[in-house]
């Protein structure tokens, strides 16, 4: 399958509306590189200020890259890992 | 507002600007360290922090009845009852950091604050401030003084066996106890609908045979009339009274509190009651402007800085003292040697 | 039948807290008698994320927010327990046990023995443990050996996410009141960062962890390390620094205090003949001392030196130094292996 397929998870959602600041951090990641997830899994659990959020997969697919680790911050709206979908 | 000097309150109104500004400061230093993502115990002031924004008029309009000798318990949320009631805002605020010259040389940190100069102390179990007021009233009855206590509690500690028990033993013993429940709506994340079926703490006093009273609104001269009713039972040694008055919580349970669970009106509402503006303007209809209003909060403002850089100053504890303090006496007790007896048994 | 079992790979990585949350959960699907009563732990989700989203699934009813008012609640548990149903009751910090010991040590732990064995308290009493991060005196201890001292309380305390969700499984199956003491800087929370160990895959089946099975976290042949919760990890990073050094270290995880699997620790001390107990709980009377004593009444021969490293007798202090300097750390517990020799 050709990297192009591959889908972003990205630092967004309803959430963004509880909190004021822009950036955040990873706190934990539930999947790794080469792991296989299902649609809705819990991937990695962020914290911005004091509002933690899970972020979920939106495939069914591989994690092939997780772009920011454990302790990372990253901007809202950031690709924070690729799926490549089955 | 007959019984009340413009004195007074001035006086309230000074403890109330400096403990807003306090809370505002400290939220300000808390956070250093802890962004963008929360972490508790990063920062030069870590642990958790409770802070009082919206509690003021309790502290203000209560202490100023009290002298140093009146005693007063505080829960975990303690710094605008601990500015009114006089504690030491610079040796506080060094405590808080953490810091060899704090009131507690460091060990206590700010849910358990102690000045004995004014008899202040605080404590973080729910409710169990009001035993040792009582007993605070227990000793000046029993000495004959005309001291109170003041035992000061949130309204999710009125479901607390040590205040229902203390209640009961206040009354009984006709102790100077004046308990002050500070209602503001949460206990954390609990509304207080979902936990008691009365809808006022006040309430409780009457299964115990106490005055119960109810002060609708953070209203720092209601609040100031209610208590001094109440002081003034206690001190003429006619007995405890019980006394809630609403106020409202602007900053979240503690500084990591995300408060997910609350209403956002609710949140928005607590911050647009202000018992500040509204002493503002019992003062302003009593002839004093607003400059001279301006220059007791400028002032307060400056004794917090102060006090907050003197904090930040003072040195930390030497690790090695963390092993002092756990008695006052030697570990033997006031002696190191017994006398010599010849001890008899009966059937030698 | 002899052969062991094969266990299937397993990749999904959980933080301790879910991975409590995962067990109270099917629990509570397989058998509707279970429920939770705490504090903030309906719309909050628990203070430190013990029942995180398990309100949405089960609503109000069976995760319950109480009054503050542990007497009340605790011992409401152990009523509803010995009616038959499975409460699983909070604590939110250990430390709040003071206001509802009765409860807990008078009824909870004895009912079943004066009943001679006619009444069962089928309860978990959960508490959140530790310090760490600078709470002071009133919210950070662990307590561990209060527990663990009195008769008729099984004292679970897990150091993993794989632990905790086998253990918790045990805990509520349990006929016997059992106290899962979770310490807070181990759960995973996003404000509470935990270190590098407790987050590890869990099996997404229910599995159970027998209570009173020691885990050996690490072989050496040179020094045993029996530890719990949190210093599980600080022992196994002094392992990892000791070993540069030359000392082979094998660090065993109690997973439990009662029953105690002195069993595991005796065969480690013949192999090692050398002790080392970490605790964070205070040092006197209590945990440290209790492993010693098994030891050296069982096995006392192969006993050629001992170390404690537990928090001195005092209470946790506020300021950072002062709580660092009480609270061993993994460079306390080198110290201490390295003063065996």
């Amino acid at each position: 399958m050709s990297g192009a397929d591959r889908i972003a998870v990205t630092a967004d959602g309803d959430w963004t509306g509880d909190v004021d600041e822009d950036e955040g951090v990873v706190v934990n990641w539930f999947a790794g590189e080469g792991g296989a997830v299902d649609v809705g899994d819990a991937l990695c659990e962020i914290q911005v200020e004091k509002v933690g959020v899970d972020i979920e997969a939106p495939a069914d697919g591989t994690v092939v890259e997780i772009v920011f680790s454990e302790d990372d911050e990253f901007t809202i709206g950031d690709t924070l890992a690729w799926i490549e979908p089955e | 507002m007959a019984n009340i000097s413009t004195r007074q309150l001035k006086s309230m109104y000074d403890d109330m600007v400096t403990a807003r500004y306090y809370e505002e400061r400290l939220q300000e230093e808390y956070m250093e360290g802890k962004q963008p993502a929360f972490d508790i115990s990063a920062g030069p002031l870590p642990g958790e922090l409770h802070l009082a924004a919206g509690h003021e008029a309790s502290g203000a309009g209560v202490c100023e009845h009290l002298r140093d000798d009146d005693t007063v318990t505080a829960p975990h949320r303690p710094h605008h009852i601990a500015i009114a009631k006089g504690v030491d805002l610079k040796r506080m605020t060094a405590e808080i950091f953490g810091r060899e010259t704090g009131l507690s040389r460091g060990k206590g940190g700010h849910m358990h604050l102690f000045d004995t100069d004014v008899n202040f102390a605080c404590s973080g179990i729910i409710a169990e401030g009001c035993p040792p007021a009582a007993g605070a009233g227990l000793a000046a009855k029993k000495r004959n003084d005309d001291s109170v206590a003041v035992a000061y509690l949130g309204e999710g500690a009125i479901d607390q066996g040590a205040f229902l028990e203390s209640l009961n033993f206040a009354a009984v013993r006709d102790l100077p106890v004046v308990f002050v429940i500070e209602d503001n709506d949460w206990a954390i994340s609990m509304p207080k609908d979902r936990v008691t079926d009365v809808e006022n703490g006040s309430q409780r006093a009457s299964g115990f045979d106490m005055p119960g009273v109810r002060v609708n609104h953070d209203d720092a001269v209601a609040i100031h009339e209610a208590a001094g009713k109440a002081i003034g039972r206690a001190r003429d040694r006619n007995g405890p009274t019980l006394i809630e008055v609403q106020v409202h919580r602007r900053m979240g349970h503690f500084m990591g509190d995300p408060e997910t669970y609350r209403p956002e009106e609710d949140q928005e509402a607590a911050t647009q009651r202000d018992s500040i503006e509204r002493l503002a303007e019992d003062l302003r209809a009593r002839g004093v402007d607003s400059a001279t209003l301006d220059d007791i909060e400028s002032e307060a403002h400056d004794r917090v800085d102060e006090a907050i850089e003197w904090a930040k100053d003072q040195p930390q504890p030497d690790p090695a003292q963390a092993h002092e303090d756990v008695f006052v006496n030697p570990p033997s007790g006031v002696t190191d040697s017994e006398p010599q007896y010849e001890l008899k048994r009966g059937d030698d | 039948m002899s052969q062991e079992r094969q266990r299937p790979a397993v990749e999904r990585e959980l933080t301790m807290s879910r991975a409590v949350v995962e067990a109270i959960a099917e629990e509570m699907r397989d058998n509707e008698e279970v429920f939770y009563m705490g504090e903030d732990v309906a719309d909050y989700g628990g203070i430190f994320d013990s029942t995180e989203g398990l309100l949405d699934e089960f609503g109000h009813d069976r995760v319950m927010d109480v009054p503050i008012s542990e007497t009340a609640y605790l011992g409401a548990a152990v009523g509803a327990a010995q009616e038959g149903m499975r409460p699983i009751a909070e604590l939110m910090f250990v430390d709040f046990f003071g206001v509802a010991m009765d409860q807990i040590y008078n009824q909870m732990a004895k009912n079943t023995y004066m009943s001679g064995g006619a009444v069962n308290v089928p309860m978990v009493l959960t508490a959140a443990v530790g310090g760490t991060y600078n709470d002071a005196a009133q919210h950070s201890q662990t307590l561990y050996g209060t527990f663990a001292h009195m008769p008729g309380m099984k004292v679970v305390v897990p150091s993993t996410a794989y632990e905790a969700k086998g253990l918790m499984h045990n805990a509520i199956r349990d006929d016997d009141p059992v106290v899962y003491m979770f310490h807070k800087r181990l759960m995973g929370i996003g404000w509470m960062p935990a270190p590098q160990g407790p987050k590890t895959p869990v099996p997404e089946e229910d599995y159970t962890i027998p209570f009173g099975s020691a885990d050996i976290k690490r072989e050496g042949s040179d020094v045993t390390v029996v530890t719990l919760g949190l210093h599980v990890h600080r022992a196994l990073d002094a392992a990892a620094e000791l070993e540069d050094d030359g000392h082979d270290v094998e660090v065993i995880d109690l997973r439990s205090l009662v029953p105690l699997d002195t069993e595991t620790i005796i065969e480690s001390v013949e192999k090692t003949g050398s002790l080392v107990v970490v605790d964070e709980d205070y040092r006197s009377y209590g945990v440290t001392g209790e492993i010693v004593a098994s030891v050296a009444e069982e096995s006392l021969a192969d006993l050629d030196a001992v170390e404690r490293v537990a928090v001195p007798d005092v209470p946790i202090p506020y300021s950072r130094p002062m709580e660092n300097e009480v609270i061993p750390d993994s460079k306390d517990i080198e110290d201490a292996v390295k003063a065996l020799e």
